[in-house]
């Protein structure tokens, strides 16, 4: 068969995806609700909603508000915990001919072992995502992802459970995301992916309490995607994992604004929210843009950043 | 391995605005022409709509379908809603001819029972639409006599009752009902549906009602330890509209008697008035 151009295949570490464009984790729930409005074939990757090791009921309502830009969400991680995940949920996902990522996170480096531990173990995943933004309820409710010598720590751990490659996803609510990626890749960590939400609130003037039922919630949309693209920039000038770039991207154009600076994939998250179809028309603009550029490889627009700025 | 993928992908379609207009003081009705591939909904089901190719506002707006019909080469969809917000209000600004992104029907619907001899509907002010789509269903689909649905409508004052041209039509008994009385009875709609109660044998009636909260949780009171079927349609704030989100999140109790929260766009709109956890706010 004559090789297809453009050459839309990336590698992060082992893992090899068919193009750079994967699924957001807790925007694609686990597969199955937008199989009837996608082709997951034709996917980079899914990355499923996350996982703890028991089922989690989840924040109350209201958990969404809508501000400029984006939302807001206090889903709480509500989940169906990671053995009904393995029995009910993984089935549906092993036909297809796609990388299935598992999200994952725990309130104890226990948590987090078992979890991996369990999902090592089922046939049908290709590699985990490590949630690193969940409260430590044993070290006051302090987020792991806060400081890079816990950020470090859950990925050792989840390391030494596991053959899978290991990604770490970091939170952007810290002061230096680049420290925390220097500490997790001497950890053991396989890929990063950056970023998670962003911690944000919204106050409802005729009622004059917080919009969010917890109050706070994490900011995702096209509202984030220049923090998500600094912070990007800044993380690979760091480390020499391959990175994940997430935030904001509604279109082809959003997506290689990250593969530009350097990132090898991108997730694509709230925008499946608004277009179901999301995905699908990004991994169509980006084929677009390759062929109008005549560019044989995406490869070849990963890390074409030109340093220095703009003269414009 | 999945190879292909069978039967066609579902999507989101550009309907185009036919008319718009507000029926009464903020209240519209939008008719929207869209493709005939846009399947025809059941009784319940709501669409997520915004305005074509525009990012704000963000999130589409889930609506409840009030009418729809279908002809040869296109299908007629009406929407009929409160502003109440930023998304409302953006809606109810757009003219003829504007373009919308209309995504599906999606959810669940209302489960019928033709069998039963009454076939009650309960609303609280716009949540008239969407059951007016199931009166105008059992009316054209079902073929049931309009002397087997009685409505009872109420509202907090005469500007918020909507509906009512089209309801007339479908059901043989409306008892309109207000707040303040400027229209109809002074009272609740539950008051008012109290009093008839006892005239609708249990195992011969269907309840169904949608409205404000405070409307749904009195009639949940009125109906506990009786034998009633009542099927409730919720709102809730919504991302997505087919699952993945999670956020429209209600806590429903489940056949074992355990609560999780369920999500109002998938397991619901429409819920067992006795499995819903009213006291959750």
């Amino acid at each position: 068969m004559p090789q297809q151009y453009p050459h839309m295949a990336v590698e992060i570490g082992k893992l090899k995806l068919k193009n750079p464009v994967m699924t957001a984790s807790g925007t694609f729930g686990y597969g199955e609700e937008y199989a009837e409005y996608v082709d997951l074939n034709k996917l980079g990757a899914i990355v499923v909603k996350g996982l703890s090791l028991k089922p989690r009921l989840g924040n109350p309502p209201p958990r969404i508000i809508e501000t400029t830009g984006g939302m807001l969400n206090a889903v709480g991680l509500q989940n169906i915990g990671v053995e009904e995940f393995i029995e009910e949920k993984l089935p549906f996902l092993r036909p297809y001919d796609v990388p299935v990522i598992a999200n994952i996170y725990g309130e104890t480096y226990e948590e987090y072992r078992k979890v991996a531990r369990h999902l090592n173990d089922a046939k049908g995943v290709q590699a985990l995502e490590i949630n690193i933004s969940c409260p430590n309820v044993k070290k006051g409710g302090l987020s792991f992802g806060a400081d890079a010598k816990n950020a470090a720590a859950v990925t050792r751990r989840v390391r030494e459970e596991t053959d899978l490659p290991v990604i770490v996803k970091l939170t952007p609510n810290v002061t230096d995301i680049a420290a925390i990626a220097v500490a997790v890749e001497k950890a053991g960590a396989d890929a990063l992916s950056l970023i998670n939400t962003l911690a944000g609130m919204s106050v409802d003037v005729k009622t004059k309490s917080a919009c969010l039922k917890n109050i706070t919630g994490g900011l995702s949309g096209p509202a984030i995607k220049p923090v998500a693209l600094r912070m990007v920039w800044q993380v690979l000038q760091r480390v020499s994992l391959p990175v994940i770039g997430i935030g904001g991207i509604l279109t082809a154009n959003d997506a290689l604004e990250f593969l530009i600076l350097g990132a090898k994939a991108v997730q694509v998250g709230t925008a499946n929210f608004i277009n179901p179809h999301a995905t699908m028309d990004i991994i169509a603009g980006l084929r677009h843009y390759l062929k109008l550029n005549k560019i044989k490889d995406i490869n070849n627009i990963i890390g074409s950043f030109q340093e220095g700025g703009s003269s414009c | 391995m999945v190879k292909a993928i069978s039967k066609q992908l579902k999507g989101v379609f550009i309907g185009e605005i036919r008319q718009n207009r507000e029926v009464q003081q903020d209240h519209f009705l939008m008719k929207v022409v869209l493709p005939a591939s846009f399947a025809s909904p059941y009784p319940g089901q709501f669409v997520m709509i915004k305005v074509a190719g525009l990012n704000e506002p963000f999130l589409g707006r889930p609506i409840s379908i009030y009418s729809f019909r279908r002809k040869k080469t296109f299908c007629t969809l009406e929407l009929l809603f409160r502003v109440v917000g930023k998304g409302t209000e953006i809606l109810a600004g757009l003219i003829e001819g504007s373009q919308v992104e209309i995504h599906g029907p999606l959810g669940g619907c209302f489960a019928i029972y033709p069998e039963r001899e009454n076939i009650i509907f309960i609303a609280g002010g716009i949540g008239a639409a969407p059951l007016s789509l199931l009166a105008e269903y059992l009316c054209r689909e079902v073929c049931l006599p309009k002397s087997a649905m009685i409505f009872y409508l109420g509202a907090q004052t005469k500007t918020a009752v909507a509906g009512l041209d089209k309801l007339s039509k479908l059901c043989y008994r409306i008892h309109v009902c207000t707040d303040d009385g400027t229209l109809g009875e002074k009272a609740l709609v539950t008051q008012v549906f109290q009093k008839d109660l006892k005239k609708y044998a249990p195992d011969k009636t269907v309840i169904y009602a949608c409205g404000p909260r405070a409307m749904l949780k009195a009639l949940h009171k009125l109906l506990s330890g009786t034998r009633y079927l009542c099927q409730v349609s919720l709102e809730e704030r919504m991302a997505c509209g087919t699952g993945a989100c999670m956020g429209c999140a209600a806590a429903i109790r489940d056949k074992t008697g355990k609560v999780s929260y369920q999500r109002v766009c998938s397991e619901g709109p429409v819920f067992d008035i006795q499995q819903v956890i009213w006291d959750d706010k």
